[in-house]
């Protein structure tokens, strides 16, 4: 089968001057993704199909047979193993990527820890979806599932940032020696085909270095053990150094964000705020599709203002408490979870929680678009509604 | 007789020191192994007593890379370093996985079956103890029938058939897969040899001695194993592209208990009410025996 | 609180007991008890810690523990490789398995229990030979530190070890009773276990504060080599090189060290061969041909194929004497030798002491040295020639011999400082027949006659002659009878399994036409009517065994039948000639003759001791010792104690082919009238050099590298000299060394009970 990547008739592309060294194509988010693990110059993709994630591995595995991309590209038994040839291939000093989806995640679980204790750099793209009953639709609890494993998380909002994100998670990885996860809404975004500006290779290459070994590559020359036991003391200090380095993280990625914006002339921020200052009364808290939506609905409203967090893992507390530090002390928060984890609040709330401790700001939660079902304008509108109104600490939006 | 002076390894590849218990063959195994294959070698460790006999932090057994990896995952993650070297324009350096029978047989193996399938360019050795030995003597799918362990204990000692991996490995038209066991040491040798100058996926399952998880004199590992060879309990043979071939058929037709007597895991069987076990053990040792028989003949047909 | 801490190695039993005492503790009264392992990757034998808290109130810590109020050792050896004794109170106590004093652990300045837990676990059977599991005998010993009752401790060790439940509590007891120590029960032990008070001492720490706690791991992966990891302190049973005794170099009378001259012959070193044979037996060429090879008898190849054909390379060695000069010994000692009688033990006698300086001299009655050999076997089996040249060789080394001079000991005590009687047993005895002196030959005296003088005793063509007796004496005669056309029968009063004689000259003299009847014995010999002489022989069977192991033949009433022949030969033994004592009553035995007080009077071969040539070489190595000790005023200890001999079951035959043993090539001669030519003709050096290649190197490693090819360890080297040495920094002592040592070179003995 052959991809269709509707470029933009030649009109539109010329005047498309904004971005320098760029072509402006319509791509699903999916090809997106695909797209920046070429770009990256990846050079190992083990992978596994699943729904919704499949395009993107048929994508790589189309540019790598065409010669379009100079990667080695395996059709893995399983996401567990497929994850697990992406560890095996980090620490051959390769640049990896794969992706994944749901279950696929779950099931990779163990070796996500895995490849973040060996202190491997790789960026994978997650596709969100829950887990049984089967539902193939958009869902953050997979990936949320994953936020202990030591990765990092981005959650993006539109194909265009997926793609730069993942420009951006290679850099961040290597820096600092961690895995990346760029994830997608299931659908909103996998399959759904937008304008997006793809960046000239080069240009890439300007702002991603060629993969050098790191301390975790294999030497034949100088051999060494790597992952066996070790012992509780050792173990600890493990941590202690991990830790060190995660908390790295959001200063770094603002950062690498900030040389992105320089270089490509696209703006990131771990966390984004939207009309939030004295005026706001109310601040919505969105991750990923939900977001675009959200910007739409509170347009209207001059009080309204929307908390997009793009950096997940670790939760970027500084960002956030700068970003509703402005808030007048009786504003209320509003989470919008697309996701549930098992517990009271989503996932969302829980994270912000800890990142407001000290702050004087009410929070209520709502549960709005799990199972993928869909979070149209009016849903966000019932929830501003239900904030404004009488809204219970955690509430389910359109269940009845 | 044995000649003078034949010290099979002359460049030994691991350090001395090894974690391993007495008498152990993953220690033995492992040194012939890296002698045989050389310091251009990635070798790959799932979960294993291997895992601890080569060290843990800050010591290294062997003299070349070590890559200790999910139970589950050992030939995907040697998949993607084979990716990666031959990226890198390394395509001479092995890459090898080493795992025990639980890491094989079990949680392992969709993974092997994967990678063997994939014609993954690795060497997969399976070191066979027949069970869990490193967690403390746990049933296995390779515990033999009749065995003791700890999660089949006194009477409820195991009462059903190990896998037959060879099978399943043969099915996946590999060009090499061999049995071998390190009482018979040259033929182990010319195997380990043959398999490094293979290309392709390639197997080898060695009979594991294990003095504490088979409850026997650490001194008699290489005996017990001459044994199982000699007793038709563990035949030797190789397959290539699903073509079987003995590569020993003992002379003499020694009776199974010969090899069993010697392991405690196998002492109830030598009760006068477990008789029929015995000659159950026996007769499914025959019948293996005249398939494989079958099987080599059917290949020399087919050839 | 009361806290123990306990160190062992990993497979004794020390987890498992602790989780024992524990329970054991909670019987004896109100107390809340807790015992864990200090948990680790180590595998067996490798050094491990348990911990054990009693008290009359909740524990309120779950850590290992720094300070314990007693220390228990399971394994002796770990005290010089883990700081076992750290963190012990001031008061607290120590209890060690050991076998040592206690005041060998004085220095410690602490309260010390000793208890010999490894040497009761044995005796128990309690665990393997590698590894005994010493953990019921260290609960007894606790047990006692406590006052614990022994009932109760017993019936828990029952119930919670997982084998041998009897053997496991009667080790407890064993160690319950014999505990080694001044104070029982121990009262500070005791108060700290019954204390209910907080005196539990302050904790103490050190807080260090640093800017920069970046003493962190950056990522998981080692490089230090594993070697840095000594496991050769886990080794409870330790294998070493060893030289045992083959049982051909044990078997040997003449001591001769069979092994190694068979190895030099396989090596083609001949001439470093003959060295080392002629070292012990200077007859090699006389041996190789007529001695019945105790060495190849018990070679442990016959237990595989066939023992080697030791005697062939023994031959092949002799005629290398052609190719090595002899040279004559000065002589540097003051005193003076007489040996009466020039056969093999009196002759290597004389050699020996003419090698150590002495002056010897040999006197001998016949007009020819050699004995036995000269007067007794028959040309075809040894050519004068090779015995002319091997006498000669001692003679060229300063050996003076003086024929036709029999002497008697009287002559010689003027001028001699030592006389060696070695008269040999050239007398034949009797049957105590009527009759017998003028009806029957002496097999002995006709032998001798026969080769000396030519005498054939009238024997002729077609003679039937008869010859009573089963030894060599009888086959000899059998067969020299034989070549001067005669149809020879053999009468013997046992099996063949009982005869004497060297089997292979049986079957050699039944290949050549010799007659053999067996189980039947001569009861009278006269003259029939014919004036043939005729003997009367009866049947025999076999009976209870007599003083030789042998069954003794008993005659069967009834079963008398009479048989003519021209000539009856005897030849049921012989004795010395007693003249040498000039008629004194004497017992010979081997060595110092205690009876004349003129001069020290020695005796040695046939007469003393043996019957066969090698025996008599024997005797004569070890008494020309006895005389050098006595004369030069040295000890001298014959050899006493049993030595370690490989036995077949020591012999790893799998790492043995089978080999047909190269035989002599032997010709029989189409007919035999008159032929008194050599049979044998030996081997060819080519088959030498493969024979010598059966050799199985029983107890001799021969650096086959099994052991170093089979070590799981990686604990045996190779030194610059190409030699196997074990790496004890590394060896766990697993045995499979010893065990796999094709030649039984290695012993594995248990480390403690060895030191």
């Amino acid at each position: 089968m052959k991809t269709e990547i509707l470029e933009k008739n030649t009109g539109l592309n010329k005047q498309a001057s904004r971005y320098p060294r760029h072509r402006q194509l319509i791509m699903k988010g999916n090809y997106a993704a695909a797209e920046a693990a070429k770009l990256c110059r990846v050079g190992f993709v083990p992978a596994y199909p699943i729904t919704p994630q499949t395009t993107i591995v048929e994508r790589l595995s189309e540019m790598v047979s065409s010669g379009e991309m100079d990667a080695k590209y395996t059709n893995m038994d399983s996401e567990h193993s497929a994850f697990a040839a992406a560890l095996g291939a980090a620490l051959g000093g390769e640049r990896v990527f794969t992706a994944t989806a749901g279950q696929g995640l779950f099931y990779a679980h163990e070796v996500l820890h895995a490849i973040a204790h060996f202190r491997l750099p790789m960026v994978i793209a997650n596709v969100g979806r829950p887990s049984i009953p089967w539902n193939i639709w958009s869902d953050q609890s997979d990936s949320l599932a994953q936020r202990d494993t030591g990765w990092v998380q981005f959650y993006g909002e539109s194909s265009q940032e997926v793609l730069d994100t993942m420009i951006q998670s290679y850099l961040l990885a290597e820096q600092l020696n961690l895995p990346v996860m760029v994830v997608l809404d299931a659908f909103y975004q996998s399959h759904t085909s937008e304008n997006v500006w793809v960046p000239d290779i080069d240009l890439v290459d300007e702002f991603l270095p060629a993969k050098v070994p790191g301390p975790m590559s294999i030497d034949i020359d100088n051999p060494k053990a790597f992952g066996g036991l070790m012992p509780p003391e050792h173990y600890n200090k493990l941590n202690y150094t991990y830790w060190r380095d995660a908390i790295q993280v959001e200063e770094k990625a603002e950062q690498i964000a900030r040389d992105f914006a320089t270089l490509f002339g696209r703006e990131y921020h771990n966390v984004e705020a939207i009309n939030i200052g004295p005026q706001t009364k109310l601040v919505l808290i969105t991750v990923s599709s939900i977001t675009s939506t959200a910007r739409g609905v509170i347009k209207k409203y001059p009080d309204i203002g929307l908390l997009k967090i793009r950096l997940f893992k670790p939760f970027p507390k500084a960002s956030v408490q700068e970003a509703l530090s402005v808030l007048p002390k009786d504003a209320i928060l509003a989470p919008v979870e697309r996701n549930y984890m098992g517990d009271r609040e989503g996932a969302i709330f829980q994270e912000m929680q800890r990142a407001l401790y000290g702050m004087p700001f009410k929070m209520y939660d709502f549960y709005a678009g799990a199972g993928g079902k869909d979070v149209p304008p009016v849903t966000i509108e019932k929830i501003i509604h239900l904030a404004r109104t009488n809204p219970k600490e955690v509430n389910w939006v359109d269940i009845s | 007789m044995k000649p003078a002076n034949d010290f099979l390894i002359r460049d030994e590849q691991v350090f001395s020191g090894a974690l391993s218990c007495r008498g152990c063959g993953w220690s033995l195994l492992v040194r012939h192994l890296a002698s045989l294959l050389g310091p251009d070698t990635v070798y790959v460790l799932p979960a294993s007593c291997f895992s601890i006999i080569s060290g843990p932090y800050p010591l290294a057994e062997l003299k070349a890379n070590v890559v200790h990896t999910l139970f589950a995952a050992a030939p995907a993650t040697a998949t993607g370093i084979r990716a990666a070297l031959d990226r890198q324009g390394k395509t001479k350096t092995n890459v090898v996985v080493l795992a025990g029978d639980g890491g094989t047989f079990d949680i392992g193996l969709q993974a092997l079956s994967g990678a063997a399938a994939r014609s993954e360019n690795i060497i997969y050795i399976v070191n066979n103890n027949g069970a869990y030995m490193n967690t403390g003597i746990q049933t296995s799918t390779a515990t033999p029938y009749g065995a003791v362990t700890t999660t089949n204990p006194g009477e409820g000692y195991k009462k059903s058939w190990p896998k037959d991996l060879m099978g399943i490995i043969a099915a996946h038209n590999l060009p090499y897969a061999a049995t071998c066991s390190l009482a018979f040491m040259e033929d182990f040798r010319e195997k380990v040899t043959r398999t490094k100058n293979t290309e392709g996926f390639r197997l080898l399952m060695i009979d594991g001695p294990c003095p504490p998880g088979h409850k026997t004199e650490p001194g008699d590992s290489i005996h017990i194993a001459r044994l199982a060879v000699e007793t038709r309990l563990f035949p030797l043979f190789e397959i290539v592209r699903q073509h079987y071939k003995l590569t020993y058929k003992p002379e003499s037709f020694l009776p199974v208990e010969e090899c069993l007597k010697y392991q405690g895991r196998f002492r109830h069987l030598f009760r006068e009410e477990n008789k029929a076990m015995l000659e159950d053990i026996q007769e499914h040792t025959d019948n293996t025996w005249n398939r494989l028989l079958a099987l080599e003949k059917l290949a020399n047909v087919i050839a | 609180m009361l806290e123990i801490r306990g160190h062992a190695r990993g497979g004794q039993g020390m987890v498992t007991a602790f989780e024992i005492l524990a329970k054991i503790f909670s019987q004896l009264g109100d107390f809340q008890v807790q015992a864990f392992p200090a948990f680790g990757v180590e595998r067996t034998g490798a050094p491990i810690q348990a911990f054990l808290r009693v008290a009359k109130k909740e524990i309120l810590n779950r850590s290992n523990i720094y300070n314990p109020n007693l220390i228990v050792v399971f394994d002796e050896s770990l005290l010089d490789m883990v700081p076992v004794f750290d963190g012990l109170k001031d008061q607290g106590a120590v209890l060690i398995n050991t076998e040592k004093p206690r005041s060998h652990f004085a220095d410690l300045g602490k309260t010390v229990y000793t208890i010999p837990a490894t040497r009761i676990s044995l005796d128990h059977g309690l665990g393997s030979k590698s590894l005994p599991i010493v953990n019921a005998a260290m609960i007894g010993a606790i047990g006692y530190l406590f006052d614990a009752n022994l009932d109760i401790l017993q019936q828990t060790i029952r119930k919670n070890v997982p084998a041998k439940p009897e053997a496991n509590a009667k080790a407890a007891k064993v160690a319950f009773e014999i505990v080694v120590g001044d104070v029982f029960p121990n009262t500070y032990l005791h108060e700290r276990m019954h204390a209910v008070g907080n005196n539990e001492e302050p904790v103490v720490f050190n807080f260090v504060e640093s800017d920069d706690p970046a003493i962190g791991i950056e990522a998981p992966f080692w490089s230090m080599p594993l070697s840095k990891n000594k496991t050769g302190n886990w080794r409870v049973v330790t294998p070493k090189y060893v030289d045992r005794r083959p049982p051909c170099n044990h078997n040997c009378p003449a001591g001769t060290d069979v092994r190694q001259f068979v190895k030099l012959a396989g090596e083609k070193k001949y001439a470093e061969a003959y060295e080392l044979l002629y070292e012990h037996n200077p007859f090699p060429g006389v041996c190789g041909r007529v001695c019945p090879h105790f060495c190849e008898q018990n070679c442990n190849r016959n237990e595989f194929d066939e023992g080697l054909n030791i005697g062939a390379i023994e031959r092949f060695l002799g005629e290398q004497a052609l190719n090595i000069p002899a040279e004559r010994v000065p002589v540097t000692q003051k005193e003076k030798i007489a040996v009466v009688g020039a056969g093999p033990a009196g002759l290597t006698a004389a050699l020996r002491l003419c090698e150590k300086g002495y002056a010897v001299t040999v006197f001998e009655a016949l007009p020819h040295a050699g004995g036995m050999m000269r007067s007794g076997i028959p040309k075809f089996r040894l050519p004068d020639a090779v015995l002319d040249q091997e006498i000669q060789r001692i003679q060229d080394k300063g050996v003076e011999i003086l024929l036709n001079k029999r002497v008697n000991i009287h002559e010689l005590t003027d001028e001699y400082a030592a006389v060696i009687t070695a008269v040999g047993s050239h007398v034949g005895t009797s049957l105590h027949l009527d009759n017998e002196e003028e009806l029957s030959l002496d097999g002995i005296t006709f032998l001798r006659e026969f080769k000396l003088s030519g005498k054939d005793a009238g024997i002729k063509k077609g003679d039937r002659i008869a010859i009573i007796g089963g030894g060599n004496t009888a086959i000899d005669v059998a067969r020299t009878t034989m070549r001067l056309g005669a149809e020879p029968t053999i009468y013997y009063r046992r099996t063949i399994k009982e005869m004497p004689a060297i089997a292979q000259e049986v079957e050699e003299a039944l290949a050549e036409g010799v007659h053999i009847r067996f189980l039947t014995a001569p009861t009278a010999i006269g003259k029939n009517k014919k004036d043939q002489t005729e003997l009367t022989l009866i049947d025999m069977e076999l009976g209870e065994p007599d003083e030789s192991g042998r069954r003794r033949p008993v005659p069967v009433a009834g079963t008398e039948k009479n048989l003519c022949f021209q000539k009856v030969i005897k030849a049921i033994g012989q004795r010395f000639d007693d003249f040498v004592f000039h008629g004194k009553e004497v017992e010979p035995k081997q060595g110092w003759l205690q009876w004349a007080d003129d001069v020290p009077v020695f005796c040695a071969g046939d007469m003393a001791w043996g019957g066969t040539v090698t025996e008599a070489i024997g005797s004569g190595n070890k008494v020309a010792e006895e005389v050098h000790a006595f004369l030069q005023e040295l000890e001298y200890h014959p050899e006493e104690t049993l030595p370690d001999i490989v036995l077949p079951k020591d012999i790893n035959f799998t790492y043995y082919l089978p080999i047909p043993k190269h035989r002599d090539r032997v010709k029989h001669p189409e007919d035999l009238y008159q032929n008194f030519e050599e049979l044998s003709a030996g081997l060819r050096e080519q088959d030498i050099v493969a024979e010598s290649a059966r050799c199985l190197h029983c107890g001799d490693c021969y650096s086959c590298g099994n052991c170093f090819n089979f070590c799981p360890d990686a604990a045996i080297l190779i030194d610059d000299q190409g030699r196997l040495r074990i790496d004890y920094d590394y060896c766990k002592g697993c045995g499979i060394c010893a065990e796999e040592c094709p030649c039984s070179a290695i012993e594995f003995t248990l480390t403690e009970m060895a030191s």
